[in-house]
């Protein structure tokens, strides 16, 4: 009989598995194992990761909900359910969130002889006094009070931002009860939060938060008042910028005006200090229309993410990692040239690793080099002042025909993408601004060469953005190559990205949203097919999340005819493991740790013909259907191996790793009696030892046999 | 050599595209760039008669866009031409114009025959199979979107060709409007065809055995996924896509979707061939007219060197259409050679280049043509058959040319009536002065049809062309009658021809 791979039960809720990937890098935080400073940074993420879940995730349940959206999603909730549970879920991981900082964080901070002070009332006289001055010199002229009555309507209170509620009454209005008002003031972004203050002891160290020395001196804000009480809250707004792309004539402005409407939209959390005066709660509840699981009340400073800010005060230098410095790729050490490495051999580039210059390197030599003829890039999020974006527009200038696919709905970075699409513009190049409907996430540059003997294309792939800055932070993979095959597909993706057909056939490259996930499920259903014939089968892939039903009944399907399936999934994960015939051969681990995990590898045994690709894609729906994603091939044999011994090195982790239970908790790995493997560790110090001894053959890991020598 | 970049650019009647090809030293053709933009101006040709300046517009932009490809390519030549949607556009000239305009090209019109002949030129070239196939009999069946050509071969020689003015686009445009009436979509494409390919059957297929069938037309290589099926698998595939939906055909073999809709009376067109002519293989080069348009430039730039004669092809044909109006055969050799000697006798002189010797050639082997219709007005039938005959490899301008030489042949000269035809350059006034002068000379030297002047001499003497004729016979008559046409070839040459006759007894 066949098996029903569909059944909801099989599947978790995506949202639901999304916290518990924040509550795997809580758990770094609150891992003691980790120096301290590292687990701030840890927990000022999950902060930043809770309030873009809000924006984007909750936002758009929000808005399911209120237009009575009935349709239930992979796990067979509707999103009324999803909204309750996610909820209740978020409230738990928020409370353990702050009682990591207290009970946690804080005293080792006081142990290593920094102090946060909580409350400005446990500041000393001297303290006290400085801070008073550091008010009414740097806080107050940028300070804007706002108070509610009849003739003032509730003011507009922005979008993540940190403010400070007050109840006010007017002084001198007799005996009687005083009529209280509303008042509010938001806590400077413009401004640090942390503000460091004197301590008499040598070695100690001690901060206050901004928002306690505006609460000191609220009462400077309102003179002819008193002031009953003031506590910090904030909100988070609907947030999900959808576009109407049918409608908008012209993208740009409509994502410029898109922009400004941010700030507005419904208010969808607010975060109160725990302990607020009940009646001004009351107010900010009304005003916002907000109650139940919608309001947190915060044990401790409200959005940890100046945490992040404290890892960066100096001094502290023991009690965080030593910065890892990405290495030089070793088969571009001695190379001026990156074209004529390229023409010699395939390279295999694994950020941050190894470091990303080459990328760089690749396309301002392009720039530069008379014999090239033009450059086509996508470029999805690009870092500030990016020397690729400098080196397009010189190429441009340099007469170069520079193709450039700027993605303008790249989330939240939208402002950011128009002031570089603009810029190179008007240096000449020809800038597309994505596609209606697809949002073009692919990650590839091609660089057309006129050679001795005709053209050559030289291809740069790879799994994450062409941003130098977070290829320090991220894991990702590139492959440099021109090989002919890959050189004609790259030609073909830029002429369908600039809205020509698409081409006849491609050679080595699939896409989405057109090919991509029928490419999948056929490597998936070919496994199957091995496995259902006796033959080993074994698939090991990593990704970001994974998420598409098709794909995982499809994974289901392959693991209940025998195959074994190795995943590596960094966040959400809707599959579920060790349902008895289902899903009995399917692991799934999560490495979180010092760097982002971001590449995308996907390894298929098939019957001793290994393959393995590597994407832009995640498996999941979004990308397989509503973007421009590709997955190339490794055909190079020596590459493939490199990329095999990655993956091999993930699935022996285990001090980063997390391993999915079948009840669908995270838990790590038993360390007892083995020896500690740390991927990302490993990585680093292998790519230092690569290039120590670039030279050296035994360094190979792939040992070839010698040949017999022939007889003359 | 260094190496050449070319741009072929293909305007057609649901696409625009363009290919980049590299041709380097090694006498290699290589396609570097294919870019195809869907554009339908066939639609508007085939509604209106026009094409809209909306259409015109949003075709320049995508032809300014392939001027910026191709500089970036640095392309030193380019060859752009447009087919059946702009040559049957009541608009072409300004089209052109406006084309030429706004994006600096010189696009061109082609002749349903040249266009065919380049599709042809694509298939010999690029087939590797080409020469072992057409040793059997083949016919070349090219879809386009107006009209579809069967081209068939004698041996290795393309004898035949007829245009059908039935294509993809057209009959999906005529079926729009019916298609709702009905469930059975093939069988009315199948009804749209069958009227024209029965006249066609009965005129050329009869006496032929077709072996296989060459198929140049898009998409047909995807649907079959290989460049050589049987007539099982072929009907295999036909089955499987008939009654889907040009959605679901889209998707299962990956074809734009914006094409699907004409895939349909593709292979309706197809199979009522492959029914007709009997063929047992078919072939898919799966090549276009963009390539055509390289390897001619390839060919007449000697980058690559063509193992078919192609010359042959269009004098095979006009052979054919010769003996089917069962023109005399041995006067017309007779009269080929004589010609043909003289032409290149005086070709120093003449100013003539080796394009009009082929035209000579056709215009002799055809000058009789018209007395199957009518033996006392000869001259003006020939005329009218040439003109609505078509010939692969002739432009229509050229045959226009022959079809004047031969009617001048017979027929009194009158240069303001040559002159007079409308849209006549003057280089071609001239050379139809200049073919039919020889063509007079050569015929009256074979006035009895019985070829007296089977061994000839000729010697450019000064002012005279004489005729050295070595023969028995009485030539009084062709000499009494050789006056009149002489004096005009001296008129025309400056050079009198003068026969003498050696009798060797």
């Amino acid at each position: 009989m066949e098996a029903d791979f569909t059944k909801p039960e099989y599947f978790c809720n995506r949202e639901d598995s999304w916290i518990r990937f924040n509550e795997r890098v809580l758990s770094e935080a609150r891992d003691k194992n980790i120096p301290l400073f590292e687990r701030l940074k840890f927990l000022s993420i999950t902060s930043s990761n809770f309030d873009e879940f809000f924006m984007i995730r909750v936002a758009s349940l929000k808005d399911m909900v209120n237009v009575g959206y009935q349709k239930k999603d992979i796990a067979g909730m509707t999103a009324a359910e999803q909204l309750s549970l996610i909820l209740k879920r978020v409230q738990e991981v928020v409370a353990l969130q702050y009682s990591t900082y207290n009970r946690s964080i804080l005293p080792a901070l006081k142990q290593q002889g920094l102090e946060i002070i909580a409350r400005h009332e446990d500041l000393t006289e001297a303290q006290g006094a400085y801070v008073d001055r550091y008010f009414e010199e740097n806080v107050y002229p940028v300070l804007t009070p706002m108070a509610m009555d009849s003739s003032r309507p509730f003011p507009l209170i922005r979008n993540k931002t940190l403010n400070i509620g007050a109840l006010i009454s007017k002084k001198n209005e007799g005996k009687k009860e005083a009529a209280v008002e509303f008042a509010t003031v938001q806590v400077p972004s413009v401004l640090p939060r942390i503000i460091e203050l004197p301590v008499k002891e040598t070695g100690k160290r001690a901060v206050i938060l901004l928002e306690e020395v505006i609460e000191r001196n609220i009462g400077k804000l309102f003179l002819n008042y008193k002031v009953v009480c003031a506590h910090p809250y904030r909100i988070m707004r609907n947030a999900d910028l959808t576009i109407e792309e049918d409608e908008a004539a012209d993208l740009l402005k409509e994502i410029q005006k898109q922009l400004k409407k941010r700030q507005w939209g419904e208010v969808i959390r607010l975060e109160a200090e725990d302990g607020m005066d009940k009646q001004l709660l009351k107010i900010l509840k009304k005003e916002f229309h907000i109650h139940g699981n919608d309001v947190f009340h915060i044990n401790g400073p409200l959005d940890l993410t100046f945490l992040m800010k404290m890892y960066g005060m100096d001094g502290f230098d023991h009690l965080k990692n030593k910065p890892h410095t990405p290495q030089p790729v070793p088969q571009l050490m001695d190379c001026a040239d990156i074209f004529s490495a390229i023409r010699a051999h395939d390279i295999l580039l694994h950020h941050p690793y190894e470091t990303f210059d080459p990328v760089v390197q690749f396309v301002e030599q392009a720039a530069k080099d008379p014999d090239v003829l033009a450059i086509k890039q996508t470029l999805y999020r690009v870092s500030g002042n990016s020397p690729i974006i400098a080196a397009l527009a010189q190429a441009a200038e340099n007469g170069k025909q520079v193709s450039v696919l700027v993605e303008l709905k790249a989330r939240f970075d939208e402002e950011n993408n128009i002031v570089w699409a603009k810029m190179l513009e008007k240096a000449g190049c020809h800038v597309i601004y994505g596609l209606l409907g697809l949002k073009t996430h692919s990650k590839i540059t091609l660089v057309v060469r006129n050679e001795e003997d005709g053209i050559r294309r030289y291809v740069h792939l790879g799994t994450g953005n062409y941003n130098d800055s977070t290829a320090k932070l991220y894991t990702d993979c590139g492959l440099l190559t021109c090989a002919e095959a890959i050189g004609e597909d790259a030609t073909a993706v830029f002429n369908m990205l600039s809205g020509y057909s698409e081409p006849r056939h491609w050679n080595r490259l699939s896409l989405a949203p057109i090919w991509l996930r029928e490419r999948f499920e056929q490597l998936i259903a070919r496994e199957t097919q091995h496995a259902l014939a006796g033959e080993p089968a074994h698939i090991i892939a990593k990704m970001n999340a994974l998420c598409d039903k098709d794909i995982i009944e499809k994974l289901y399907e392959a693991s209940a005819a025998g195959v074994k399936i190795e995943l590596i999934v960094r966040g959400i994960c809707c599959l579920k493991t060790g349902i008895p015939g289902v899903s009995e051969n399917i692991t799934v681990r999560s490495i979180v740790g010092n760097f982002l995990e971001h590449a995308r590898i996907f390894y298929f045994h098939n019957n001793g013909q290994s393959e393995i690709y590597m994407g832009s894609a995640d498996w999941m729906p979004r990308n397989l259907d509503k973007r421009v994603e590709i997955l190339f091939p490794l055909e190079d044999e020596q590459i493939r191996e490199e990329a095999y011994h990655i993956l091999q090195i993930q699935l022996e982790d285990n001090v980063k790793a997390h391993i999915l239970q079948p009840d669908g908790t995270y838990e790590k790995i038993d360390k007892r009696g083995k020896r500690l493997m740390c991927a990302q560790d490993y990585f680093c110090k292998e790519a230092a030892k690569r290039v120590a001894k670039p030279k050296d053959p035994a360094h190979d890991r792939v040992f070839v046999p010698a040949e017999p020598i022939a007889e003359e | 050599m260094a190496v050449k970049m070319f741009a072929a650019i293909d305007v057609g009647s649901y696409e625009v595209c363009m290919k980049i090809f590299e041709f380097s030293s090694r006498r290699v053709m290589k396609q570097i760039d294919s870019v195809c933009y869907r554009m339908e101006l066939g639609k508007d040709t085939y509604n209106t008669g026009k094409i809209s300046v909306k259409k015109i517009e949003e075709l320049c932009a995508i032809l300014n866009d392939f001027v910026r490809i191709m500089n970036g390519y640095k392309v030193s030549s380019y060859r752009a031409c447009a087919t059946s949607s702009v040559r049957e556009a009541r608009n072409h000239l300004l089209i052109l114009e406006q084309v030429k305009r706004v994006t600096g090209i010189n696009l061109e019109i082609l002749d349903n025959s040249e266009q065919r002949f380049l599709d042809y030129k694509s298939i010999a070239f690029g087939e590797k199979n080409f020469y072992r196939i057409i040793q059997n009999g083949t016919a070349i069946v090219d879809v386009g979107s107006g009209s579809i050509q069967v081209s068939l071969f004698d041996k290795d020689k393309l004898v035949t060709t007829q245009n059908i003015r039935i294509g993809n686009l057209r009959i999906r445009e005529k079926m729009a409007d019916l298609v709702r009436n009905t469930l059975h979509r093939e069988e009315m494409a199948e009804e749209l065809i069958n009227n024209d390919l029965a006249s066609f059957k009965k005129m050329y297929l009869k006496d032929r055995t077709i072996k296989n069938l060459i198929v140049a037309g898009d998409y047909i290589l995807e649907l079959l996924k290989k460049p050589m099926v049987t007539v099982e698998e072929f009907r295999q595939m036909y089955d499987g896509i008939i009654e889907k939906q040009p959605e679901e055909i889209a998707r299962e073999y990956g074809i734009p979707s914006e094409s699907a809709s004409l895939i349909l009376p593709s292979v309706t067109i197809y199979k009522r061939l492959i029914e007709e002519t009997g063929a047992a293989n078919i072939w898919m080069p799966g090549l276009s007219l963009s390539d055509g348009i390289a390897y001619d430039y390839a060919q007449k730039n000697k980058f690559i060197r063509a193992e078919h004669n192609f010359e042959d092809d269009i004098l095979a044909a006009a052979r054919v259409i010769a003996k089917r109006y069962q023109c005399n055969k041995n006067h017309a050799r007779n009269l080929e050679n004589l010609a043909l000697l003289i032409f290149d006798k005086i070709r120093k002189v003449s100013g003539l280049d080796a394009r009009s010797r082929l035209l000579l050639q056709i215009a002799v082997i055809l000058h009789g043509c018209g007395k199957y219709i009518n033996l006392s007005d000869g001259a003006e039938c020939s005329y009218s058959i040439i003109m609505a005959t078509e010939i692969i490899g002739l432009s229509n301008r050229e045959r226009r040319l022959i079809a004047n030489v031969v009617k001048y042949n017979t027929f009194e000269i009158s240069y303001g009536e040559i002159m007079g035809q409308p849209g006549l350059t003057e280089k071609e006034y001239l050379l139809i002065l200049k073919l039919t002068a020889i063509l007079r000379v050569a015929n009256a030297l074979d006035r009895s049809h019985k070829q007296k002047f089977d061994q000839v001499r000729l010697e450019l003497k000064e002012k005279e062309l004489l005729i050295h004729v070595d023969t028995q016979e009485d030539i009084t008559l062709e000499k009494g009658l050789f006056p009149p046409k002489a004096e005009y070839f001296e008129e025309v040459f400056h050079i009198m021809p003068v026969i003498r006759q050696k009798k060797t007894i």
